[in-house]
């Protein structure tokens, strides 16, 4: 009996597979495909990069919340991106220009994926603070959006390109090339303690904040509409 | 010296006038409406009874050194503003207010910010209420516009709204999100309600700004005249509905006879109904049944009691004729057979198989190969002996000695002597044969459908020639007839012992019908009884 359920169970699980599986990937724009358009490309972008930086600003904040909770100046965190020129008012923004900004975004998303990884692996470890042990999922969590999001606006970018609003100057940039390696001097490979890990927490909350707005700029400089 | 001197006499008569160094200022809150530019506030502590200045001063990331506010004034008293110049989102500003007084300065606490951080936006601006008249009913449109100097074009800044609605009666206040819309639809209002609204947004993920004004509007209740015609008129016509319910109520039994008439009972011919149901009476059980033409129906004797038993040996492709002889077959007869037949065959030898002959015979056997005692006894299913054959049930009883002859529509000749074939009418199990002497005969088997096989004892039928039954064809007790043959539908066909001298040669011929019985050509034969018309 038991195995006739199993069998059964089985069953209705591939059927399932099966058709969710038969919905055609379109990333080549086959024909018959449906591709998003680049308005739909740009709302599932900026929707994943504010999810990205709310899920970021909750965790840094219970994080404070938990080991300093007096609220006394911690100092003055250094982040490992500040290398990267990025425009902090709304004029720099603007007039920065399509590739330029794109590449800024680009270059932030890469710089992001190594240190989150880190993060979530030494918080998943530390077994002793039990913030680290409940928190260490959403950790996971921004570390994979910011790997799809690196994706989705590069697909972004490529689209852009083809329908010829954004130049050729934006290349593809390596992950290795964007960041210089002294930067991460002070992230110990490996070992890092809370101080690290809130240094951390506390600058991609900052830059998470940045690509999203970058991203809206983008947005309503490329396709200016209702939402802009 | 002198000016230690004087120094110490100024604050001798400070304090011998009540008068210290400030209070050390508190440094509030910071606010940008529109994330372009900035503004902070802080709190005075005593002054000490002297004219104290405040200044504030800044540090920030990404620039060296110590500055001052630009901007005391345009926001207001205790407040510093950065305009857009000044201001870069994304860095850390440290401030402090410095309070100086003739006696001396105080310092806050230095106060950490980020412009992302310290976000609200001023009110929505220009809150309408426009009721809109639809054909269904009205709704109630809102329109608003974005906060002053709020750019919203350029994607710098998302703006999200949100409102309230209450309506007059009640203190409840029910909130809707807006989204990014400047405009809102809140539909089933009621009719001579009014109704007030209050807007409110925010930037990005900072902080609600505060709700506008309230802005009431009424909704005309014109609609509410269309309604109460429509309820007068439903009023009116409830009364004639009432009145027809109240009818119905009083007079309900002649309603009920109107719409659901009485089913009539049944009627049986020949026979009052009512009589029956009044009581037994004799007639009328009489009726019911007499009408029925039902034989009349002889008591069953005891089963116990003599009856005609078939048995039968055990079948075996037969070798010899020596071995079939001994076999010894009885059947049953179940009732229905054909009772009362005089069984006026002859001893007919059955000659099963042995002479190597009818096959249908030895098919035909029934399987049933119980022996019991001596007599080996054996019965048929049920199934395969003749059912309602004949008349009824047929019990003979086979001991008696005075003919009893039963009244049958037909032609049923009547025994001379006292041979009866009691005939059992089903058979449960095996039962001893009552081994009398009596005069029976047996079948000797059955075959198919109503077929037997009759086996002929040693009747005394000698003397009424009817049942001459030549037995002694073998060293049996009894005599047997044998079927020669069956037919397919309940045919049996007899067939005359050619052992015993006596025989004559008959030949068991013709087809019966259901329970009729061959009729032998020479003296030995089976009287034949034509089956009744109730079968």
């Amino acid at each position: 009996m038991a195995r006739f359920w199993c069998a059964v169970l089985i069953l209705a699980c591939l059927e399932l597979s099966t058709r969710v599986g038969t919905a055609p990937i379109c990333s080549y724009g086959q024909a018959g495909c449906h591709t998003p358009s680049l308005a739909d490309i740009f709302d599932r972008v900026i929707q994943q990069s504010s999810r990205m930086h709310g899920i970021s600003s909750d965790l840094h904040s219970e994080f404070e919340q938990y080991f300093f909770p007096s609220k006394n100046l911690i100092g003055k965190p250094k982040c490992h991106t500040h290398g990267i020129v990025t425009p902090a008012d709304k004029e720099n923004a603007q007039r920065l220009g399509r590739e330029q900004l794109t590449e800024v975004i680009l270059r932030l998303l890469g710089a992001w994926g190594d240190p989150l990884l880190q993060l979530y692996r030494s918080m998943s470890q530390d077994q002793n603070q039990d913030f680290n042990h409940y928190s260490s999922n959403k950790a996971l969590e921004i570390s994979d959006m910011v790997h799809e999001l690196r994706d989705g606006v590069a697909k972004m970018a490529e689209k852009m390109k083809l329908s010829g609003v954004l130049g050729n100057t934006v290349g593809y940039i390596s992950p290795e090339g964007l960041v210089p390696s002294s930067s991460f001097s002070f992230y110990k490979h490996g070992e890092l303690n809370s101080m690290d890990h809130h240094d951390l927490l506390y600058c991609f909350r900052r830059d998470s904040n940045k690509i999203k707005n970058y991203l809206q700029i983008l947005k309503c400089t490329t396709l200016p509409g209702l939402d802009c | 010296t002198t000016d230690d001197i004087g120094l110490i006499l100024t604050v001798v008569c400070h304090m011998l006038s009540g008068t210290s160094p400030p209070g050390k200022p508190v440094l509030l809150s910071c606010r940008s409406p529109e994330k372009e530019t900035f503004t902070c506030w802080w709190e005075p502590g005593s002054d000490g009874g002297l004219p104290t200045t405040y200044r504030l001063y800044y540090e920030r990331e990404r620039l060296e050194g110590v500055h001052e506010c630009p901007d005391y004034w345009s926001a207001g008293s205790n407040s510093c503003f950065f305009n857009k110049t000044h201001t870069l989102i994304w860095v850390d500003y440290y401030l402090t207010v410095v309070a100086s007084n003739a006696l001396g300065n105080a310092t806050s606490d230095i106060f950490k910010m980020d412009v992302m951080e310290i976000m609200k936006p001023n009110v929505p601006e220009n809150v309408t209420l426009l009721v809109v008249e639809t054909e269904d009913s009205p709704y109630l449109h809102i329109r608003w516009e974005h906060p002053r100097n709020t750019d919203t074009e350029s994607g710098w800044v998302t703006i999200k709204y949100e409102l309230r609605i209450k309506q007059e009666k009640n203190n409840k206040w029910k909130e809707y999100m807006s989204g990014t819309q400047s405009h809102f639809s809140l539909y089933s209002i009621a009719p001579g309600g009014v109704y007030t609204v209050q807007v409110r947004c925010k930037l990005d993920h900072g902080s609600w700004s505060e709700w506008t004004n309230s802005t009431n509007v009424k909704v005309p209740n014109y609609v509410q005249n269309e309604r109460s015609f429509w309820i007068l008129v439903a009023t009116l016509s409830a009364i004639p509905f009432m009145a027809a319910m109240c009818i119905l109520i009083v007079k309900r039994e002649n309603v009920k006879q109107c719409v659901l008439p009485p089913v009539p009972g049944p009627k049986i011919r020949g026979v009052d109904f009512h009589l029956l149901m009044s009581g037994q009476s004799e007639d009328s059980t009489n009726a019911l049944i007499i009408n029925q033409n039902f034989p009349l129906i002889v008591g069953w004797k005891d089963q116990m009691e003599e009856y005609l038993i078939v048995t039968e040996n055990d079948i075996g492709p037969p070798s010899d004729a020596s071995h079939c002889q001994k076999r010894k077959k009885s059947l049953i007869i179940p009732a229905g057979f054909c009772s009362d037949w005089e069984i006026q065959c002859k001893s007919t030898h059955i000659q099963n198989d042995c002479a190597g002959g009818t096959k249908n015979e030895t098919g035909n056997f029934p399987k049933n190969n119980k022996s019991l005692s001596g007599e080996s006894l054996s019965y048929m299913e049920p199934s395969k002996l003749q059912k309602q054959q004949c008349l009824g049930q047929n019990f003979v009883n086979t001991e008696a000695t005075d003919p009893s002859p039963l009244n049958y529509d037909n032609a049923v000749k009547p025994f001379t002597n006292s041979g009866y074939v009691d005939i059992r009418k089903h058979v449960e199990n095996t039962q001893e044969v009552n081994v009398k002497q009596v005069d029976y005969s047996r079948v000797e088997d059955v075959n198919g459908d109503n077929v037997f096989i009759l086996n002929n004892k040693n009747l005394a039928f000698n003397s009424s020639g009817y049942m001459d039954f030549q037995r002694q064809e073998e060293k049996l007790s009894e005599d047997y007839s044998r079927v020669k043959e069956v037919g397919s539908n309940n045919v049996v066909v007899l067939q005359i012992q050619d052992m015993s001298a006596d025989t004559k040669n008959p030949h068991a011929t013709g087809a019966h019908k259901m329970g009729v019985c061959t009729e032998l050509i020479n003296s030995e034969y089976i009287d034949t009884i034509p089956a009744p018309p109730l079968m």
